[in-house]
């Protein structure tokens, strides 16, 4: 039982880290018909901005965890400048865009290489000490991320139904054309949804850096992870993306379990690459 | 396609690259000749499922990979002969491919770029789960060298192996421009430019799919059998992002509409990559250097360089392919 227990408060956790990197990916989707190869990377960027904001500079966690949001989302912002938009009208847009994200992922984690060097790094907790729930022993810190997960998924959801800003988003993203007609700034509306989604990776990154080392490919196996939620719930619906996530998370926790770390990932892109083949859309997905 | 100055220039090209080793005795250069070969197959063969069909391919690695484990497996595990091992690699590698083509036939667009990726991962966690065949993380060390008859390969400056890397390049460029002419090549880029059409006449969409993504992996496979031989070690590394990136700036720079662009692509990177890594400071920079170069001709001249300056010399003759 406590096993089991044990199980659910870490698969509530991962859920938690997935339901924030998959909203925000596929925020960008939705919008932008984009898949952003380099979400990852701007995760890292996060958390390496507020680990050198907080301990380099010795300004705090607060004000780090603040500048690592702020500076991936600008990053975000340029890269949908200089990466993504000339290639707006082109055929293959799709899939030159997955190549130029893929290569300022490279751009990133190489940089961030050069900038902070190979040196494990970690972020103090931002909140010390340790929580019990479900008899379950965690740091106040992850316990931190469960609650805060659901309130930011909220707050985005909130966002994209309640303001027009956020309208605008959906609006853009169901058709450009029209949006257009309706006075929408359809390259507005691109850089806010990957400047907001950007700042998410990069806030999801700094809270992970005080649970996970920080290190240039950090972002890489939460952005596979992240892949694999997208592909359950199908991109391009909040709600079911981050139903998924938490799915995912359950599901993780309960096959490290029952068959070991070792073939977890493993049987993840299995489930992955079986459910695609059955349901193309996700298994929550429309369309 | 195969124009006449353009075949007299491959020609020339292989001519000269056969007759490199009679006047380079550095190890060190023939070995970046070596893997500039081994990229060259890659890059060029990644480019029939990629440039040539439109798939959106971002597993190409994984075929590579499979090539290199099941040489090492096939020729340190089992005491298979290399050069055999290095053949079992294209093999394992096809059928991989025809694997991962059966779903991905039915898929379109992003899915397709995430269910091959995921592939690469699939492959990727298997290879890292399973140390006790693969060597795990650590991979796989000491494998066995090539010999023929008497002769052992690892004599005479890799004079042997260069050899052997050029004569695979060559046959895999054979091997493509053949496809490319062939009826079935023409067929692919139909299915590209005009799925519709190309099912309204007839074409079986899936199928072609399936066949240009099985055809892309074999020689790709016995590259990484011949790399895996060659370099006496199999890593986890070659399904890294690195090596995708790398690859995919090859297929890029070079051209997706021809055979022989990523070939030049991958002699030219690979070359530039190693200058770079001797200058101070630029050992991560380089990898930046390339991406940058990758988005701008994205940008600049998206039909790849080699076709671009064809341009610029050429304005007359540019007879679209």
């Amino acid at each position: 039982m406590d096993a089991l227990l044990a199980t659910l408060v870490s698969g509530l956790v991962l859920g938690s880290l997935y339901a924030l990197m998959s909203s925000s990916l596929s925020l960008v989707w939705t919008t932008l018909g984009v898949f952003n190869f380099s979400h990852g990377a701007l995760m890292m960027i996060g958390a390496f901005v507020a680990w050198t904001v907080s301990e380099v500079l010795g300004l705090g966690p607060i004000v780090g965890i603040l500048s690592g949001t702020l500076a991936a989302g600008l990053i975000g912002i340029v890269i949908e400048r200089l990466l993504v938009r000339p290639f707006y009208n082109n055929r293959n847009m799709l899939l030159i865009t997955a190549m130029t994200t893929l290569a300022a992922m490279v751009i990133l984690e190489r940089g961030a290489q050069m900038i902070w060097g190979a040196r494990l790094k970690q972020l103090p907790r931002l909140i010390p000490g340790e929580v019990q729930i479900l008899g379950t022993t965690i740091s106040a810190h992850e316990a931190l991320l469960i609650v805060l997960a659901p309130l930011i998924l909220v707050a985005l959801w909130r966002f994209t139904v309640m303001t027009n800003r956020g309208r605008s988003l959906r609006a853009v993203g169901q058709n450009q054309d029209s949006a257009a007609l309706l006075g929408i700034d359809v390259p507005v509306a691109f850089a806010l949804a990957f400047g907001i989604s950007a700042a998410l990776a990069g806030l999801t990154g700094a809270l992970l850096g005080s649970i996970r080392f920080i290190t240039p490919t950090m972002g890489s196996e939460p952005l596979t992870k992240a892949m694999i939620v997208v592909i359950f719930g199908g991109l391009g619906n909040l709600g079911a993306t981050a139903g998924a996530a938490y799915l995912i998370g359950f599901i993780e926790a309960f096959l490290i379990l029952g068959l070991g770390l070792y073939w977890t990932p493993f049987m993840l892109f299995l489930l992955m690459i079986l459910v695609l083949l059955s349901r193309p859309n996700g298994v929550f997905g429309g369309k | 396609m195969a124009n006449k100055p353009q075949f007299l220039a491959i020609l020339a090209l292989f001519a000269a690259l056969a007759v490199v080793p009679l006047f380079v005795t550095d190890s060190y250069v023939r070995h970046l000749f070596i893997i500039a070969f081994v990229y060259a197959v890659i890059a060029s063969n990644w480019n029939l499922s990629l440039g040539h069909c439109g798939v959106f391919n971002f597993g190409h690695l994984t075929f590579f990979g499979i090539g290199v484990y099941t040489a090492a497996i096939a020729s340190k595990t089992f005491g298979v002969n290399p050069w055999i091992a290095m053949l079992l690699g294209g093999g394992t590698a096809a059928l991989s491919a025809l694997l991962l083509a059966a779903p991905v036939a039915r898929l379109k667009g992003i899915y397709v770029v995430l269910v091959t990726f995921a592939f690469t991962q699939l492959v990727l966690q298997l290879v890292l789960s399973q140390s006790q065949i693969t060597g795990g993380a650590e991979g796989m060390v000491r494998l066995p060298f090539l010999e023929l008859g008497s002769y052992s390969f690892l004599k005479d400056f890799k004079f042997g192996y260069y050899y052997v890397g050029l004569v695979l390049l060559a046959l895999s460029c054979l091997f493509l421009a053949f496809v490319s002419n062939s009826s079935f090549g023409k067929s692919l880029k139909a299915v590209r430019d005009a799925e519709d059409y190309a099912a309204a006449r007839g074409i079986s969409v899936a199928r072609q799919r399936i066949l240009a993504l099985t055809l892309s992996a074999i020689f790709t496979g016995i590259a990484g059998g011949f790399y895996a031989i060659y370099l006496r070690v199999a890593s986890p590394e070659v399904f890294g992002f690195g090596t995708l990136s790398l690859a995919l700036s090859m297929v890029l720079i070079g051209g997706v509409n021809t055979v022989f662009g990523p070939v030049l692509a991958a002699l030219v990177l690979t070359f530039a990559t190693e200058a770079m890594a001797g200058l101070q400071g630029f050992e991560d920079a380089r990898f930046i250097v390339i991406a940058v170069a990758m988005i701008l001709v994205l940008r600049l001249a998206p039909e790849g360089l080699v076709e671009f300056l064809g341009k610029l010399r050429l304005p007359a003759s540019t007879a679209r392919t």
